[in-house]
């Protein structure tokens, strides 16, 4: 019985030569390995660096937008007083003209005094 | 019936609605393009403020200032500012027939001339037209030429005339002291 076991044994556990290019193989796969655990740990920024991306490109939008809407906003308030200077200049010379013309002919100087 | 009767006053309201602006739209002129008064002009201003670009140099008036402040009070109820001057560098370089499209346009019921001004010692020309509408006052319109100036200003909108007046003292325009003359 113990004979049969250890025959069993020796013969589960008999010397077996590798495969030919097995070393090869197994040098080949654990190199991969390495290389894709270190392409991995490589491009775990990936993800993070692409969300703060476009967190950024967000951001710098929307500043864009708001300098653009207050340079627009500048000029619409520079044309507005511009437009009104211009107004109360022209209703100030029609009111100059109407008193000019409201006002009494000035008698000719006759000289005596 | 129900459906129906409001319709009905759903219809009534973008009537109203669109005579409204219908009649606002009335006191815009159609100011010409004075590509030929640009080109002679040593110096031109055109200002083209609409409702949309009113209110947003609204948002840009600082209360704390009195110019913008006055702005802000003369701006309310206005829905639009155009303006066109042009300087000139001799006298009366300017056609007459520009003129003249922009006077036979205020010739349209609605207008009313509120001053005229012709004067032969200056040789200021100045004409106010308002657009009444009831009591109330919808447009206003300005063509003012002297001998190196020339210059329309049309506001469309409910204009207050006191406000307008207010002008005096803001703006580099100086106080002329109406009230007090009265």
């Amino acid at each position: 019985m113990s004979d049969d076991l250890e025959k069993q044994l020796r013969e589960a556990l008999r010397h077996v030569d590798p495969p030919p290019g097995f070393a090869a193989r197994v040098s080949a796969r654990t190199q991969s390995e390495q290389r894709h655990r270190w392409l991995a740990a490589r491009h775990r920024w990936v993800p993070a660096t692409l969300a703060a991306s476009v967190l950024l490109s967000l951001l710098v939008a929307y500043g864009w937008q708001l300098r653009h809407e207050r340079e627009q906003g500048l000029a619409a308030r520079q044309q507005l007083i511009e437009a009104l200077r211009l107004t109360g200049e022209k209703l100030d010379l029609a009111y100059r003209g109407v008193q000019d013309a409201s006002k009494p002919a000035v008698p000719p100087d006759t000289g005596d005094t | 019936m129900r459906a129906s009767l409001s319709r009905l006053l759903l219809m009534l309201v973008l009537s109203l609605a669109g005579s409204a602006a219908a009649r606002a739209a009335d006191a815009r002129l159609m100011l010409p393009e004075f590509h030929t008064l640009e080109a002679k002009a040593s110096e031109s201003v055109s200002v083209t403020l609409d409702s949309s670009l009113l209110a947003m140099a609204a948002r840009f008036l600082d209360p704390n200032r009195p110019e913008d402040a006055a702005a802000r009070q003369i701006i309310a109820g206005l829905t639009g500012i155009y303006v066109r001057s042009f300087t000139f560098d001799s006298d009366f370089a300017y056609p007459k027939e520009d003129v003249a499209s922009v006077r036979k346009q205020l010739s349209a019921p609605g207008w009313q001339q509120l001053v005229q001004v012709r004067s032969r010692k200056d040789h200021n020309d100045v004409d106010v037209y308002v657009r009444v509408e009831g009591d109330k006052t919808n447009g206003l319109a300005i063509i003012a030429s002297e001998p190196r100036e020339f210059t329309i200003v049309n506001i469309v909108g409910a204009i207050d005339l006191q406000k307008l007046h207010e002008l005096e003292g803001h703006f580099g325009i100086p106080q002329l002291k109406l009230d007090d003359k009265k």
